[in-house]
C-alpha cells in the first residue's frame, strides 16, 4: 500500500480521475506533488496520509472509516494468526431434503444447513467471506428465496427463475442404485461465471455448499476470463489445445459426482463466437458476474463485446456489485448499451448474503467495498412475437 | 452422494461447535437466528394462551351453579326424621 496509495488530502494533485462521487480524488485541487501514504494512523493502524500535519487536517473525513479500517485491519491479522479455524469446516449435504432451509439472512441459513455455531463476530466474517459467492446465487435460484414479486423480482424475472426452479427441483423418479432404478438424467445446471478473479480459486469445499442446497441436481460451473487462473499458480500450466479442448481449459471432476468445474482463460465473446456452449437453454444454464465493473471507466470497454451476446442468448445474467453506487453504474450502462433490448430480472438491491467482511483497496485506503454487497439481474428482452418481415403465406396465394 | 469432507481424529481440546454452550444456555447464533422470530412467536403464544383461558372461564362460567333465589324453598317435613332403608329385605327378589 505504501508503493501504491497516494494521500488523500486536498492539497495534493489529482493523480487520476475520481472513479465515483466519494472518492477522494475529486477534492484534490492544490498543487502539491502526489505524495505516497507514509503516516499509520494510531487507531487503525493503516498508513492514510503522507505526514501527521495531513493527517491532522483531514482528521474528520478519516474518522467516518477509521472503525471499519480497524476491523479490516485486526480482519487480517486473525488470518494470519495461526489459531484454529472452526468457521472454515463446512457441513454435508442437507440430511433431509424435508429439513428445508430458511433464506432470510445469514444466521437462519447457517443454522438451518447444519453449520457449526458461528458465535463470534469475528469468525462470521472471515466465513461470510468466502461461502457468500455460492451462497448469493443459491439465495437467487432457489425457489426458497428471500427475494420475491413482492419486493424484488420483476415478473419477467419470475418467469426465467420459474424455468430455472423446474430444473433445480425435480421430483422423485424413483431412481435407485439397481438397474431397476435407472432413470434418464437431465444434463447438469451450467452455471457461467464471467470476469472470474478470484472466486475461480476459492476452495472447492465453498463451492459444493451450492450444489449441497439442490439434492438430486449436478452443476457444472464454468468460470470464464482473462484472470480466472488468479492466485492458481500451482495449476499451471494449462493443458495443451486439442480438438477435444480447443481452448486449454482446466476441467476438475472429483467432487462427488454433483458438480464439474471448468476454467476458462479466455474472453466470452471469444468462445460465444467459437459456439462452444451453444445452445443456450433457459432452464439449464445461467450466467453469474460477480462485481464485473460493466460501467468502471476501466473495464467497461472489455465488455461491450460480450453484453449484446450475453443478450442474444436470453438467459438470465445475475450482477453483483461491490457497492450500491458501483451497482446502479452497472444497471446504467446495462442499460445504455442494451438499448432497449434487455429485461430486468431482479432489480438491484442489498444482497441478503453480502460478505460481512469489508475489504480494503490496496491502491486507495480510503475506498472500502465487501464482497457482493448488492445484487440484481438482467435478461435479453423476449418477444412474443417476431416482427413482420412480409412474404408470409397469405401474400403469396394473392400474387 | 458422500460428502466430501475428510474425517479426522480430534485432537486437543475440541472447540464447542454447538448452538448450546456448556451449561445449555442458548448461545449467541442460535440467538441470531431466532431474532426474525421472536415477536411473531411471543405474539403468537398470547393469542393461543388468550384462547384457551378465554375458553376455560367462559365454560367455568356457563357450568357454574344457577341462581335459585326466585324458587321459595319450603318448609322442613313434620314427620320425624328416621333412618332410610330401615327394612329387613336386603335384596330386590329372591328365588323362593
Amino acid at each position: 500500500m505504501r508503493q501504491n496509495a497516494y494521500c488523500p488530502h486536498p492539497t495534493h494533485q489529482a493523480t487520476r480521475l475520481a472513479t465515483s462521487p466519494h472518492d477522494t480524488e475529486h477534492r484534490k485541487t492544490g498543487a502539491l506533488p502526489p505524495a505516497h501514504v507514509r503516516f499509520e494512523c494510531p487507531d487503525c493502524g493503516i498508513p492514510v496520509s503522507c505526514s501527521e500535519e495531513h493527517y491532522v487536517s483531514d482528521y474528520e473525513s478519516h474518522l467516518e472509516i477509521c472503525d471499519t479500517l480497524r476491523q479490516i485491519n485486526e480482519d487480517d491479522h486473525d488470518l494470519l494468526s495461526g489459531r484454529l479455524f472452526p468457521e472454515f469446516e463446512y457441513p454435508g449435504p442437507q440430511v433431509a431434503e424435508e429439513a428445508q432451509v430458511n433464506m432470510m439472512n445469514w444466521d437462519t441459513l447457517l443454522y438451518s444447513r447444519d453449520f457449526a455455531a458461528i458465535n463470534d463476530d469475528r469468525s462470521m466474517r472471515q466465513a461470510t467471506r468466502l461461502l457468500t459467492y455460492p451462497l448469493s446465487i443459491a439465495s437467487v435460484l432457489h425457489e426458497l428465496s428471500p427475494y420475491s414479486l413482492r419486493d424484488r423480482v420483476t415478473a419477467e424475472g419470475l418467469r426465467s427463475l420459474s424455468a430455472l426452479r423446474y430444473t433445480l427441483h425435480p421430483p422423485r423418479s424413483g431412481s435407485g442404485i439397481t438397474i431397476a432404478g435407472l432413470r434418464p438424467n437431465p444434463p447438469p445446471v451450467r452455471l457461467f461465471i464471467l470476469g472470474a478473479r478470484a472466486e475461480s480459486s476459492l476452495p472447492r469445499e465453498v463451492w459444493i455448499q451450492l450444489a449441497h442446497l439442490f439434492p438430486r441436481v449436478t452443476f457444472h460451473l464454468i468460470f470464464i476470463g482473462p484472470e480466472s487462473m488468479a492466485n492458481r499458480e500451482a495449476e499451471f500450466p494449462l493443458p495443451p489445445r486439442t480438438p477435444q479442448n480447443p481452448f486449454g481449459a482446466i476441467v476438475e471432476t472429483g467432487l462427488g459426482g454433483v458438480m464439474k468445474i471448468s476454467t476458462y482463460v479466455d474472453y466470452f465473446h471469444t468462445l460465444h463466437e467459437a459456439q462452444m456452449f451453444a445452445p443456450y437453454d433457459p432452464y439449464f444454464d445461467c450466467f453469474v458476474l460477480f462485481h464485473p465493473g460493466l460501467g468502471h471507466p476501466a473495464s467497461s470497454f472489455e465488455w461491450s463485446e460480450t453484453l449484446p451476446q450475453l443478450l442474444e442468448t436470453k438467459v438470465p445474467i445475475i450482477c453483483t456489485g461491490y457497492t450500491d453506487y458501483d451497482m446502479r453504474r452497472d444497471m446504467a450502462w446495462v442499460e445504455k448499451e442494451a438499448r432497449g433490448e434487455m429485461d430486468i430480472v431482479m432489480k438491484a438491491g442489498e444482497n441478503r448474503f453480502r460478505s460481512l467482511r469489508w475489504d480494503l483497496n490496496d491502491a486507495d485506503p480510503g475506498d472500502v467495498s465487501c464482497g457482493n454487497w448488492g445484487i440484481w439481474g438482467f435478461r435479453g428482452k423476449r418477444y412474443e412475437a417476431d416482427e413482420y418481415r412480409g412474404g408470409g403465406k397469405a401474400e403469396q396465394q394473392t400474387r | 452422494m458422500r460428502p466430501t469432507q475428510i474425517w479426522r481424529m480430534p485432537l486437543g481440546r475440541i472447540p464447542q461447535a454447538s448452538y448450546y454452550d456448556q451449561k445449555n444456555r442458548p448461545g449467541a447464533a442460535l440467538m441470531r437466528a431466532r431474532q426474525p422470530y421472536l415477536v411473531k412467536n411471543a405474539v403468537t403464544g398470547v393469542c393461543l394462551l388468550g384462547f384457551v383461558a378465554a375458553v376455560y372461564t367462559w365454560t367455568l362460567k356457563a357450568i357454574g351453579q344457577d341462581d335459585f333465589s326466585d324458587v321459595p324453598i319450603p318448609d322442613a317435613p313434620t314427620q320425624p326424621a328416621h333412618a332410610p332403608h330401615m327394612s329387613t329385605v336386603k335384596s330386590a327378589g329372591s328365588a323362593q
